[in-house]
């Protein structure tokens, strides 16, 4: 495999737009935690606010972790759009086919691209971890690795993230009709998510039967369900009107999700034509 | 030992039927030519054999084992178009193939030298010509020195000096021993270069084998008189009655290359009393023996 990952790295390295969508991302991350930051920081010196949210710090140690990783996951679209970019463009110039013809087997290729979507939501990870330490010190609290976790759910959703954009590449293979279909699913599975979880609260009042939410148990909500914002007085208001949240049914759901876009993926690329 | 085995190959693009249940097999040491006209299944075998289109039944196999990776490392292919990565330079983009081949990186100078790119290595493979792009594709090909060699259509896209370059890099490579896989539309390209050939017509093997008995060359007799019924009379008469055309009130013999004599022809009607008002030799062309095989 570090041989594969190796002619990755050669075709890659060069791809302006690889590093372009990168930095993006890690800027991204950044800005939107000190968008975050600074709104918390002003809403504590606001006193009506303050009533509300008692001493709550989201960047505090032991929150940070949680926040960071919640508030990058909703960038993981930009590592995703670049994975979706570097498989199609495989398909586009024919390459995935040159790279077959010069040696690789099927298995190879795929296999190379799903790493390099585990090594995108690794990078990913790092930088969430690095600037869950920025804002943890600017918040003048002393580091804790208590609440950490987090940070291993974020994992678990930049995968999910990543693993999904390879798994439409492969199958739909053209660059503007793959970024397309992903945004379509991510929607359309949030408005049937949404429904879902409508129809649990009903559920659960007039039937007295708590499933939980159902809508995070669909492919993408489910690893969206690990991140939550960190608890606080203004959330827990709100959660004793919600269904029981099975956080570790949603855990193995996005889990088993991972598994299986990885094995569609592997199974459209070792079966079709190229 | 056979390097490709061919066994029953079928394979369907929804309705249509690229390849009828093909087989052959291409003996080592030999140039090999897959002709057919466009869409006969050229370029679907090929990729089949590749692996990078999958059969509909039949099957395939390299160096008589069940083909993989390892087989395919060892062949040079040029496959259909150049496919490279546009933003990487051509030795950046033969850098991939020689990685991937587990081979070849040495080479890289000496097979760009022997394509004639070697001063345009770092230039973006999008700023090539389509001639360059083929010529970058038959380099990759090159890299590694592997004793087989599949080109799809070498010629493609290449004016007539790197035509002429080609087909001398490939008889070249040919007297190394080197076995040799080409499949062209261009009959003038197989006839130069090849010793045995096989010819698709609709996904059909229609010929295969040595091409001085597929492509045997045959003479073609024009001849023509005033009273054209009489001649065609006397013609079916003629000692070993060859086989007999008629176009344009002019009737054509086929005999074997070399066999036919006009003198005794002229002859042989003066005698039978028919004067002839034309009388010709043809050498029949290998396009004519195609379009016969493939119509």
């Amino acid at each position: 495999m570090k041989d594969l990952l190796k002619i990755e790295w050669l075709k890659i390295k060069n791809y302006k737009a690889f590093i372009i969508l990168l930095v993006f991302f890690a800027l991204g991350i950044f800005t939107a935690n000190y968008i975050v930051f600074s709104v918390f920081k002003n809403m504590i010196n606001e006193s009506q606010a303050t009533v509300l949210i008692g001493q709550f710090n989201p960047y505090d140690f032991t929150n940070t972790w949680q926040t960071t990783s919640y508030t990058a996951g909703f960038l993981l679209i930009l590592p995703a759009l670049l994975l979706i970019i570097l498989v199609t463009n495989e398909y586009t110039y024919k390459t995935n086919k040159q790279n077959i013809i010069d040696g690789w087997s099927r298995e190879q290729f795929v296999n190379v691209k799903m790493m390099l979507a585990l090594l995108v939501a690794i990078f990913s990870t790092i930088l969430v971890i690095l600037t869950a330490i920025v804002f943890g010190f600017m918040s003048k609290t002393a580091f804790s690795f208590s609440g950490y976790s987090h940070v291993g759910f974020f994992f678990l959703k930049a995968l999910s993230y990543n693993l999904l954009a390879v798994l439409i590449s492969v199958w739909i293979r053209r660059t503007g009709f793959a970024i397309g279909i992903y945004f379509i699913y991510l929607g359309a599975e949030n408005i049937i998510s949404q429904l879902l979880d409508v129809w649990s609260i009903k559920l659960r009042n007039n039937h007295v039967i708590d499933l939980g939410s159902m809508g995070d148990y669909l492919p993408m909500n489910a690893s969206d369900a690990l991140l939550g914002f960190p608890d606080n007085p203004l959330k827990a208001l709100a959660k004793n009107a919600l269904p029981t949240d099975y956080f570790w049914v949603d855990v193995c759901l996005a889990v088993l999700y991972i598994i299986l876009f990885y094995w569609l993926g592997r199974r459209n690329v070792i079966r079709k034509d190229l | 030992m056979d390097i490709v085995q061919i066994d029953n190959l079928s394979k369907n693009y929804g309705k249509v039927h690229a390849l009828k249940q093909v087989n052959f097999s291409i003996p080592a040491g030999t140039v090999f030519g897959i002709l057919g006209p466009n869409g006969s299944g050229k370029t679907t075998l090929l990729s089949i054999v590749m692996d990078v289109l999958k059969p509909n039944s039949g099957g395939v196999r390299l160096f008589g084992e069940k083909p993989s990776e390892f087989h395919r490392k060892q062949m040079g292919t040029l496959l259909e178009t150049p496919n490279f990565y546009h933003y990487l330079s051509g030795e950046q983009n033969l850098r991939i193939s020689a990685a991937i081949k587990g081979r070849g990186e040495k080479d890289i100078d000496k097979v760009l030298q022997i394509v004639d790119l070697l001063k345009r290595k770092n230039s973006p493979f999008s700023t090539y010509s389509l001639g360059m792009k083929q010529r970058l594709a038959i380099a990759a090909a090159l890299l590694g020195d592997p004793e087989v060699l599949v080109f799809d259509e070498p010629t493609n896209g290449l004016d007539p000096v790197g035509i002429a370059e080609i087909r001398e890099l490939i008889k070249k490579l040919s007297l190394q021993g080197k076995t040799i896989i080409m499949a062209s539309h261009l009959l003038d390209e197989v006839e130069k270069v090849c010793t045995h050939v096989a010819i698709l017509k609709q996904g059909t093997l229609v010929a295969c084998g040595d091409v001085n008995e597929i492509l045997v060359n045959e003479d073609i007799v024009e001849l023509a008189s005033n009273d054209v019924e009489a001649l065609k009379v006397l013609c079916a008469k003629y000692p070993g009655t060859p086989e007999m055309a008629v176009s344009d009130s002019i009737i054509k013999l086929s005999f074997p290359a070399g066999k036919a004599n006009l003198q005794d022809i002229n002859r042989f009607c003066f005698d039978n009393g028919i004067v002839l008002s034309y009388l010709n030799l043809k050498k029949k062309s290998l396009e004519s023996k195609f379009f016969e095989l493939t119509n």
